[in-house]
């Protein structure tokens, strides 16, 4: 084999000089995270308006093929909403009732701070994570908005997530079902505490696991898990799922359980962002 | 000079699509693996030096966005960049199958090494599992793509040729 010397060895000084400069980042990234949080700041801004154009023109199109086949569907659907309005009404009437007297008798056993109504902002998610195996996505409010890591991100009536990174304009949120998001909650209508785990190959069946139930807990399928009293990051009582199968572990002192989340990750588009900060 | 700017291009614009209309709607699904089809062409059509540099930028923006340090995805895309020019000697401009076999292998080897690093060292052990869930729908999907895209890679490369040539 013939050896030019400027084609055969440049590719492997070249690979020398870039392997060192990954070593060199990957240290620093542990030893001077100010530095490369820097740098990140700066690729991220030049990508996220190219990640958002893009986005709006998917969205865009979208929107167009949905809106020509919505509006047969939605008249007939506003037909039936303008008569479940009408039987609605009827029954807010009676539970305003039932509401006033709920707040008076919280009032008396001092409920009223445990239960408190959270400020929150709407956020678009425009970026996932780029490989099959983790559940992080990008939303486009950041800390202008109030944000801040820590945040609990929630869709519709569940708990969907936590914002782990913040910048001025984006964050950065872990979805609950990431092989690495930990949640301390509780089951509810036994108040057993438990942890709730994601899990990449549970989640292939649509699952998370709850672990360290107490075996005397009575805890039945079908119980709501709520974010836990105890939880440093999460306020109490926003619902996680439900459970739907338990197993009594091999070490015969707690159980390890099932659960299916309230939020349905394989169409999320919209999320709140409580923007509130818990307080111990 | 114009081929490192369409070079930077494709990979913003790869890495783009593949952090947000692939998979858009579902948080937890496979993603076919863009930057690695990208890396695969260069490398094979122009030689180790050119693989090895689009792996390395494709690798930063990965890590600059996706994980909490910096290294890790440029390491893995730059070796597998580097690795892949060894085959363009065997290069055949009309050739389909080579690409097609060395994406597999690729997409085998990167998403082995993630599972090594952020899910074996995490004591998740259920490897088969993985693979068959998680691995092999990815290859799959990126090798589909790899069949259109490369070709459209080709033509590039055909086209910044040319310009040099003049």
């Amino acid at each position: 084999m013939k050896f030019e010397t400027k084609k055969d060895f440049s590719p492997k000084y070249l690979l020398l000089i870039l392997t060192i400069i990954c070593i060199i980042l990957l240290i620093l990234s542990f030893f001077a995270k100010d530095s490369i949080l820097l740098i990140k700041k700066y690729t991220n801004k030049f990508i996220v308006p190219v990640q958002n154009s893009i986005n709006s023109i998917g969205l865009w199109a979208d929107n167009k093929l949905e809106n020509l086949e919505e509006i047969e569907a939605l008249k007939k659907e506003n037909e039936e909403l303008k008569n479940a309005l009408a039987e609605a009404n009827s029954t807010i009437t009676t539970y305003q009732g039932k509401l006033s007297e709920l707040e008076s008798l919280r009032l008396l056993y001092d409920l009223d701070e445990s239960y408190p109504e959270f400020h929150k902002t709407a956020a678009h998610i425009f970026a996932k994570d780029s490989t099959s195996w983790f559940s992080t996505f990008y939303i486009d409010k950041g800390s202008r908005d109030g944000l801040f890591p820590g945040a609990n991100v929630l869709s519709g009536e569940g708990l969907a997530g936590i914002i782990i990174e913040c910048s001025e304009d984006y964050a950065k949120v872990r979805a609950i079902i990431d092989d690495s998001s930990s949640i301390s909650a509780k089951i509810m209508p036994s108040n057993a505490l438990c942890t709730v785990e994601g899990s990449l190959s549970k989640y292939q069946d649509g699952y998370l696991v709850v672990s360290n139930i107490d075996k005397d807990a009575s805890v039945s399928v079908g119980d709501k898990v709520v974010t836990s009293h105890i939880s440093e990051r999460y306020f109490q009582g926003i619902t996680i799922g439900y459970i739907s199968e338990i197993n009594l572990d091999s070490n015969n002192l707690t159980m390890t359980a099932y659960l299916t989340p309230t939020v349905d990750f394989s169409n999320l588009s919209e999320v709140l962002i409580i923007t509130d900060e818990k307080k111990y | 000079m114009l081929r490192v700017i369409v070079l930077a291009i494709l990979i913003v614009i790869n890495f783009t699509l593949q952090s947000t209309i692939f998979g858009f709607h579902d948080i937890n699904s496979i993603t076919p693996n863009l930057l690695l089809i990208l890396t695969m062409s260069f490398g094979l059509m122009r030689g180790r030096r050119e693989g090895m540099l689009v792996g390395f930028f494709s690798g930063f923006l990965v890590d600059s966005f996706f994980s909490s340090v910096l290294g890790p995805y440029m390491l893995l895309y730059m070796l597998i960049g580097y690795i892949n020019g060894f085959f363009h000697k065997n290069y055949i401009v009309e050739d389909v199958l080579l690409p097609l076999i060395v994406i597999v292998i690729d997409d085998l080897i990167f998403n082995f090494f993630v599972y090594i690093f952020s899910f074996l060292l995490k004591n998740r052990l259920e490897f088969g599992l993985f693979f068959t869930r998680i691995i092999i729908p990815e290859m799959l999907t990126t090798a589909l793509l790899t069949i259109i895209i490369y070709k459209f890679y080709v033509f590039v490369n055909k086209l910044l040729k040319k310009n040099a040539e003049d």
